[in-house]
């Protein structure tokens, strides 16, 4: 008995261990660029290779994402790649380099290789919070803890709060809108017109915030959204000059008493709109708008990997959420969340579409779940978190 | 014999009450002009001041003339015609050169500054720098078709080399346009420099250099440096800013043939030093610069004056199609220096470059390059070659014609007269010694030098008089100042006679002073024919914005925001009072340096102030918002502490609506033609 027990016992060990074994390399995602050429990277607005082998998990397809984009192959990049600080605080893609915004100064990687620019090159300050880009000129403007950069060509010029009609040199935030250029500061919120020179001031005093501190601003259906913290969204009809504000209904709730009757909290930190989607951050929450209604997301009820959101950034359909404990991507129906495990380089992405979930390790995975930044264009993805860069491929 | 006794009574009666009028009267006029002229030997010629100081009545027309005032000009592609801006006339002028001949005279808009042509499409393009727009001319029909709408004080021009683009310098707003031809829109306005002002394409079409005038604002003692901005052409973006050390007004720019030089020209103010000593060139050398356009390539500084001798005020610049000779406008010694350039090649290419550098400060480098200097008429400012490069047109503005330079022999061939009148008024000779430098010891600089257009340098000098390195001054504009008297920042010139005459040969001309008659002529024009630009950008048609609204509000306001009443000697209005901004007295605001002798400085009038940066007497204040963000902490210039940024934005905004008041009196009107001098 003991020895028919025995081989029986093996038999269904080694069957189950095979079974274990094959479904486990299922799982190992492989993916090949399908021409075996470097072109999509090249063309995407980052660099070619640098030469350095990542292992994260490879598949051709990924069925759960449902169309939502799933980056891997991470790169992270550190002082010791010659960022110029770990602690990153915005990303953009401009072109065939990227631009990144640390605490000791403008980081610019291109061709591989990153150079730093500081102060003594012009820059307002090294602290550089917030880059965008002009489409119409090719001017950078970048925002600092101490003033308004517009980097032209090479060339830094300074605008501060006494030499200009800017409105405070905290510049949280820069947004390109044609030939304007807004800014969200901690003494308001400003339009720079780069024709006429001149500059608008929206503040608690000439406009529904109650204080002036903003965190965010950027356009869109012929609107300026104001992230001002306590105030909620304070819209600017372009055309016809008038505000109005999205506060929270709930007041200083800290529940959300009525889901989506409205804004999810007052003290929001982004806004991003794109077709036709209003994306607002908060730290209690995200919200999205559609013109007409109000959608409210919480962690717990959620894809999005914390309520603590510092930034978020609308690419197309997809919103890229910054939060405190991982990155979030969302497209309104799916989620795909980047988090890095407590310790080592490995992570995961947690695709969720309502309630189904799928996990997909990937080592290395992003470089710190604490994010600051974020932007994506065409098959890269690049995070600004509190301990180096990262870069991300679209897998396909 | 009653007869002749009654004439001999009423004789001596008259000659009696003649004496008794004549010597007390006599004596009043000696007095008041030996004021007015701060000398006691300008003859007492009442009509010398009376008439030829009247600005725009029935008399200053009678004596006065309407002259063209040529600037710059361009030629067809067969060189069949010249195509002249006539400043102050408002016209394009077309003219005929084999027939000598102008053929017509095009109404155009205020103050057209420069014109570029499309001989395919028979179609000329003209700026017109007082109207914020451009001309668009029909060669067929000689009418104006259409008008773009540009940045502010639209200068050079060009079109791009495939002609579907028109690259638009605006010399006001320091940005350039960039047009679509086929829509006639902007499309894009990039920033360019200080005050740009020239553009030129390269040879193949990929790039344009555009020149500025203004240094870029910089704390006294900073070398002065001064921006060429290269534009990618493709791509309609900037793509490189070029500060060009030491150097400033950098009016014109042109390629060699073969594009691998680009030369501009340029001027090298000394304003770092006290004013002791003006030879050697220690207050101003003028000469040109070039590129060299290769990647990483030079920009080397040469200088066309000499030891002894200065031709300031270079304007024009222009390279013959062999590549052999560059031709420089000199205007304020009225003529053409004609440049070798395979002798400039030969410096570049076997000096070696450590050298080279210091030849920006060598006057006796420009005998190895310099071939002639050629005489013109008064004040010759844009040139252009004729296509076969045999002809060099040169635009004397003073002179009211176009003189024709043969490039092969270098002497003038001609003249086209474009028939302006032929006499020469007080102001307009004036006007022509403001502009040369024939005053000044061995020509090395004219008024216009730190008043170009009769405005000002933007540039900080120490005009040294008992003590060096004290009083460092801010230069100002001479625009419409008659009624803005004192003059100089510590009040001390009651007119400008006094401005002009012996002290101004003391510590700036070094030569003889001013004739009587010449600082007459000077004074008129000063006084009558310098109008100030209209301030289209911020104040088009008297019509404040609910910004500038406010802010005149806070500049007129008695009370602060809290509610305190504001002493009067502090209120913005008690010593800028409108008309001109100015009460023409003299405050202590606060300002006084260290290197200040203890005085009280002179009310600025506040016309067009938006165009005179740096502010305050040493120009500290780099931006109008400085005067009270930085330097306003003690109250004294202005009771504004109280004021948020948003209510100090207002009161920028209404400083920047002040115009000179002529256009406040036109208010119906946008555009205000030019007083003729």
């Amino acid at each position: 008995m003991k020895k028919r027990l025995t081989l029986r016992s093996a038999c269904i060990t080694v069957a189950t261990a095979t079974l274990a074994g094959l479904l486990t390399s299922g799982f190992i995602l492989h993916s090949r660029n399908s021409s075996g050429t470097k072109t999509d990277r090249e063309s995407s607005g980052t660099p070619a290779s640098d030469g350095k082998t990542t292992s994260s998990p490879v598949t051709t397809s990924i069925p759960e994402a449902k169309g939502m984009p799933v980056f891997g192959h991470w790169r992270n990049f550190t002082t010791a790649d010659g960022l110029p600080s770990d602690h990153a605080y915005t990303v953009r893609i401009i072109g065939d380099s990227v631009l990144v915004g640390t605490h000791d100064g403008l980081a610019v990687y291109r061709n591989g290789k990153w150079r730093t620019y500081t102060t003594k090159d012009g820059l307002a300050h090294n602290g550089v919070v917030s880059i965008d880009y002009s489409k119409l000129t090719g001017d950078v403007w970048i925002g600092t803890l101490s003033g308004l950069s517009r980097w032209s060509a090479g060339k830094f010029e300074t605008f501060n709060q006494f030499n200009s009609g800017m409105p405070n040199d905290l510049v949280y935030c820069v947004y390109c809108d044609g030939k304007d250029l807004w800014v969200a500061t901690g003494g308001g919120a400003g339009r720079f017109d780069t024709y006429t020179r001149q500059w608008d001031i929206f503040t608690e005093q000439n406009a529904p915030m109650h204080e002036p501190w903003t965190y965010g601003v950027s356009t869109g259906n012929g609107k300026a959204y104001i992230a001002a913290w306590g105030g909620g969204v304070i819209e600017y009809d372009l055309k016809t000059k008038k505000f109005r504000d999205y506060t929270d209904p709930d007041g200083f709730m800290e529940i959300d008493l009525q889901p989506d009757d409205g804004l999810i909290h007052d003290i929001t930190t982004a806004t991003s709109w794109s077709d036709g989607i209003l994306w607002v951050s908060t730290y209690f929450g995200m919200s999205r708008y559609d013109g007409k209604n109000w959608k409210g997301y919480f962690d717990h009820d959620s894809g999005l990997a914390r309520n603590f959101i510092n930034f978020l950034r609308a690419v197309g359909p997809v919103v890229y959420v910054c939060s405190d404990k991982g990155l979030s991507t969302f497209n309104g129906e799916t989620w795909v969340t980047y988090k890095k495990n407590d310790t080592g380089e490995a992570g995961k992405a947690i695709i969720r579409t309502g309630n189904s979930i799928k996990e997909i390790p990937m080592s290395p995975c992003i470089s710190h779940n604490f994010i600051i930044g974020v932007d994506a264009r065409d098959n890269y993805l690049w995070v600004a978190t509190a301990h180096g860069v990262s870069r991300g491929e679209l897998i396909k | 014999m009653k007869r002749i006794l009654k004439i001999s009574i009423i004789t001596g009666v008259l000659l009696i009450a003649g004496y008794i009028v004549h010597f007390p009267y006599h004596k009043w006029a000696r007095k008041h002009v030996n004021y007015i002229t701060a000398t006691d030997d300008h003859p007492l010629n009442c009509i010398s001041c009376h008439l030829y100081l009247q600005k725009d009545n029935l008399l200053a027309r009678m004596v006065n003339r309407k002259y063209y005032s040529p600037l710059n000009l361009a030629v067809s592609d067969d060189g069949s015609m010249l195509f002249v801006s006539a400043q102050d006339a408002g016209m394009l002028l077309v003219v005929d050169p084999a027939a000598n001949k102008v053929l017509k005279r095009i109404k155009v808009g205020n103050h057209p500054h420069s014109v570029a042509v499309d001989s395919d499409k028979k179609i000329c393009y003209v700026t017109n720098q007082w109207s914020d727009d451009v001309s668009v001319v029909s060669l067929e029909t000689g009418k104006v078709t259409d008008t773009l709408r540009t940045g502010n004080g639209p200068a050079g021009l060009a079109l791009s080399p495939d002609r579907k683009r028109l690259f638009v310098v605006n010399s006001f707003s320091n940005n350039f346009s960039v047009f679509d031809l086929d829509s006639k829109e902007e499309v894009s306005r990039l920033s360019a420099g200080n005050n740009p002002t020239g553009i030129h394409f390269s040879p193949d079409g990929k790039s344009a250099w555009i020149t500025s005038r203004r240094a870029l604002i910089a704390p006294y003692g900073t070398p002065v440096m001064t921006e060429l901005t290269k534009v990618d052409a493709a791509a309609q973006a900037v793509s490189e800013h070029r500060n060009i050390e030491s150097a400033y007004m950098m009016e014109n720019v042109a390629f060699t043939p073969t594009g691998d030089l680009a030369l501009f020209s340029l001027i090298r103010p000394k304003n770092l030093v006290p004013s002791i000593q003006v030879e050697r060139g220690w207050m101003m050398t003028h000469g040109f610069g070039v590129i060299e356009q290769k990647p990483g390539g030079r920009c080397v500084q040469l200088l066309i004056d000499e030891p002894n001798a200065y031709y300031p005020d270079p304007f024009g610049i222009a390279v013959t199609p062999d590549g052999k000779k560059a031709f420089i406008s000199s205007s304020g010694v009225d003529c053409i220096t004609v440049i070798s350039i395979d002798s400039v090649r030969s410096i570049l290419n076997t000096v070696p470059p450590e050298t080279v550098a210091t030849y920006a400060n060598n006057l006796g480098i420009s005998s190895r390059y310099v071939l002639k200097r050629i005489h013109t008429g008064a004040n010759p400012k844009g040139i252009v070659l004729s296509p076969d490069g045999k002809s060099l047109y040169v635009a004397e503005q003073l002179e009211d014609r176009i003189s024709v330079i043969n490039t092969d022999k270098l002497e003038v061939a001609g003249i086209i007269d474009l028939g302006g009148p032929r006499k020469i008024s007080v102001a307009r000779h004036g006007r022509r010694l403001l502009n040369n430098a024939g005053h000044t010891f061995q020509n090395e600089y004219s008024c216009y030098t730190c008043h170009p257009d009769t405005h000002e340098d933007g540039l900080v000098y120490n005009m040294a008089s008992k003590d060096m390195g004290r009083n460092i001054t801010n230069t100002q504009s001479l625009r419409d100042i008659a009624e803005t008297a004192p003059f100089k920042w510590n009040g001390l010139n009651q007119t400008v006679y006094k401005q002009d005459g012996m002290r101004f040969s003391t510590v700036l001309t070094r030569t003889e002073p001013f004739s009587s008659k010449d600082l007459d002529a000077l004074t008129s024009y000063i006084m009558t024919g310098i109008p100030n630009p209209p301030d289209l950008e911020f104040n088009p048609n008297g019509e404040l914005t609910d910004a500038q609204k406010r802010g005149k509000a806070i500049f007129e306001r008695t009370r602060d925001f809290k509610g305190n009443e504001i002493p009067v000697v502090n209120r913005c209005v008690t010593c800028h009072p409108a008309p001109y901004y100015t009460n023409r007295k003299s405050a202590d605001v606060g300002t006084l340096a260290a290197t200040d002798d203890s005085i009280l400085f002179d009310t600025p009038h506040l016309n067009n102030v938006i165009f005179s940066p740096p502010y305050l007497h040493d120009g500290r204040a780099s931006t109008l918002e400085e005067i009270w963000t930085v330097y306003g902490q003690t109250e004294q210039h202005g009771a504004l502490n109280d004021l948020t940024k948003t209510q100090l934005n207002d009161l920028i905004e209404y400083l920047k609506s002040l115009r000179d008041p002529a256009y406040n009196k036109e208010s119906g009107r946008i555009y205000r033609a030019s007083l003729s001098n």
